[in-house]
């Protein structure tokens, strides 16, 4: 198992013609995923690495019966990519841009909720199960098949502890980059049932940053449904404070939402196990793999 | 966008945001704005006495910081203005005067529109209570306070502001005012981008009109390609000479703490905020951050380092690369460049990880001691402290 993606999925390459899509759908090819489709309007009719390209994602869902598709849009097109995808009911909606206008995410996130899709990101790196298929432009070569689910607000937080349980021969089932932008399409809530149900997961990772309060959501779910181990680090302790003018941001979050210590706290009480570091999340997991053998 | 967890907006000045406000139909305070006492006779000609004088900063709390002021004539404002203009509130430089025609005022609300992050909504916030108090109303008396999630598919509807009107037994003469204000401000929200737009007060003076006397105005960055108007006020401001500098390499520098005597640089804000946690936790302090995003060649790495660098304060610099599609080796030549331009008395602890990692090792070996390289993040922490000690 894993979650989300496997080697069964069928995905589309939204702006599969362009030159990150080009180059990173090369690298999906690669990796064994099973690219179905490219699209970019106007494009219909060509192929990519003999990957047939269509105007639409409805011709392209309807030709191949897709069930994914990553978006290699740029950030002014990322919500029309996505809002085309919801419309064409693909399950899975993964955007990678980053400066995507949060106004422009609002409608995307209160559409999808509508939809019977789930979108992941934007300012993503997109989603990867070892060894079976990757939606995205992660470095593939650090991951590997396992046992660890992880879903992270930052790329590079993600990659280093990715690449230290591989070193340590400890490998992942998915791994999700939630991406770091003010309204991401899902949250940790969003898998956190996922990896709870997926066999293959035995241990959740859950890369948390300051603002927001996606975190404190997350730990209220943990307390009351989660059997599994769940390591969070939260980053930004000592990260400078946004200079605001004006009083709504005070007032909106007066009890402290937010910030790393309300974060923490909330998490020690679902009985989270809180990391320091990277480094200490790579030793916690294999305390805990210790202790269960 | 985000970095660091927070908002990387450009926030309006007072005048830029009563400009935003007035386009859409907000009454607002009659005013100029201007950078020369000089000016001031030509510029407050269509301005009734008496006046009043706000500084323009970036910056809360002016008003105690003596940042505001009143003039009974012209001469006076003159007078007023030469003395603001140049002095220093909150370690700024006042630059802009706001020169405004005093009002009456007989009562004061508060009215916002901010992104709200938890519902992932737009929400408006009201109170009867407005003014500078309004963060001690929302502790004391949190029942004077109403703050509203609004659906954005809906957009704003009449019965919110009548709701508003009902609950705080508003004089009902002022309600069609309020509802355009009310609006308006929300069709600003939205055309504009916007994560916040605040009206603090919102007063209604002698005439029995509701005016904006001040307000706040935060324009999501992302957003700029579509607003050229905001694009070109951020492109004015006065900003750290640094952070211009990087903008232009596409790295966006984050000063931190300025007593700080390190700097951090890495490839995303996750791992430069991991840095910065554990460096701190050693009891240093960090300067500043740069994010170099992806892609880095080694031209641009040395124009990194030595944007870090031109702060005097910072003797210290922090790399922390995961190669991914990044080439260690470039960085690495990217690090001897930068030295060979100077840095004699700098110092740099250096973790690579990735594609070519020995050739890059090998680079950073012939430079010298300057450079101190590390196996992982908390290697080259605990090796920055030991060689901060020596």
């Amino acid at each position: 198992m894993s979650i989300l993606i496997d080697e069964s999925t069928k995905l589309i390459i939204q702006g599969i013609t362009g030159r990150e899509g080009t180059f990173h759908g090369e690298r999906m090819l690669a990796y064994g995923t099973k690219v179905v489709a490219g699209v970019t309007p106007g494009k219909g009719g060509g192929d990519v690495f003999g990957i047939p390209v269509f105007d639409t994602v409805r011709q392209a869902s309807e030709a191949t019966g897709a069930n994914a598709t990553v978006l290699f849009v740029p950030a002014k097109f990322t919500a029309a990519g996505a809002y085309e995808a919801i419309d064409a009911q693909i399950p899975l909606v993964i955007t990678i841009a980053e400066h995507v206008p949060v106004h422009d995410m609002m409608g995307v996130y209160h559409i999808a909720k509508k939809s019977s899709s789930l979108v992941i990101g934007p300012n993503s790196f997109g989603v990867i199960s070892p060894g079976k298929s990757k939606a995205g432009f992660m470095h593939d070569k650090i991951f590997t098949q396992g046992g660890v689910g992880i879903m992270s607000r930052s790329a590079t937080n993600c990659y280093e502890i990715v690449f230290l349980l591989t070193n340590q021969g400890i490998g992942q089932s998915t791994v999700i980059g939630i991406g770091g932008d003010m309204i991401p399409g899902s949250t940790f809530i969003d898998f956190l049932p996922m990896f709870e149900s997926d066999p293959q997961t035995k241990i959740i990772v859950t890369i948390g940053e300051i603002g927001g309060s996606d975190e404190e959501i997350a730990a209220e779910y943990i307390k009351s449904n989660i059997k599994k181990p769940v390591v969070v680090l939260i980053a930004g302790k000592n990260a400078p404070r946004g200079t605001s003018m004006g009083h709504a941001g005070a007032i909106v979050s007066e009890d402290g939402t937010g910030s790393a210590e309300k974060k923490e706290e909330k998490l020690r009480q679902s009985r989270a196990i809180i990391a320091e570091s990277t480094e200490q999340i790579v030793q916690i997991i294999k305390d805990l793999i210790y202790i269960k053998n | 966008m985000m970095s660091f967890g927070v908002m990387t907006d450009v926030k309006l000045l007072e005048y830029k945001g009563k400009e935003l406000l007035e386009g859409y139909g907000i009454p607002v305070q009659k005013g100029v704005v201007v950078g020369s006492a000089q000016d001031v006779p030509g510029a407050i000609k269509d301005l009734k006495a008496p006046y009043v004088l706000k500084v323009q900063i970036m910056a809360g709390g002016r008003g105690k910081a003596g940042g505001i002021k009143f003039a009974d004539n012209g001469e006076d404002a003159q007078k007023i203005c030469s003395k603001m203009l140049g002095m220093v509130i909150k370690n700024i430089v006042v630059k802009k005067v706001l020169i405004a025609q005093k009002v009456d005022v007989l009562d004061e609300w508060y009215l916002s529109v901010i992104l709200d992050r938890q519902n992932k909504c737009p929400m408006v916030i009201f109170s009867p209570l407005g003014g500078v108090d309004i963060e001690e109303t929302a502790k004391t008396c949190p029942d004077k306070i109403i703050k509203t999630s609004i659906n954005p598919l809906l957009g704003i509807k009449d019965y919110t502001a009548r709701y508003i009107f009902k609950k705080y037994n508003l004089d009902n003469a002022y309600f069609e005012q309020f509802l355009a204000i009310f609006k308006n401000l929300y069709r600003l929200f939205s055309d504009y981008d916007a994560t916040l737009l605040e009206i603090n007060p919102l007063a209604i003076t002698d005439g029995s009109r509701l005016l904006a006397i001040d307000c706040k105005a935060d324009i999501d960055d992302s957003s700029l390609f579509r607003h050229a108007d905001i694009l070109e006020f951020r492109n004015s401001l006065d900003e750290n000479e640094l952070v211009v500098s990087a903008r232009k390499f596409n790295f966006l520098y984050i000063p931190i703490d300025a007593g700080g005597d390190i700097a951090v640089a890495s490839n995303g804000s996750g791992i430069l905020m991991s840095c910065i946690d554990l460096i701190t936790k050693t009891g240093a302090k960090v300067g500043a951050a740069l994010d170099l995003g992806g892609g880095a060649t080694s031209e641009r790495i040395a124009e990194a380092v030595k944007i870090i660098f031109r702060n005097q304060k910072t003797k210290y610099l922090f790399i922390s690369i995961f190669g991914g599609i990044t080439r260690c080796d470039e960085v690495a030549a990217g690090v001897k460049l930068a030295f060979q331009s100077g840095l004699s008395d700098k110092t740099i602890v250096i973790r690579l990880e990735g594609t070519n990692k020995a050739a890059a090792l090998e680079i950073l070996a012939s430079i010298g001691g300057r450079v101190i390289t590390a196996e992982s993040i908390s290697d080259g922490v605990k090796k920055l402290k030991t060689r901060r000690n020596d």
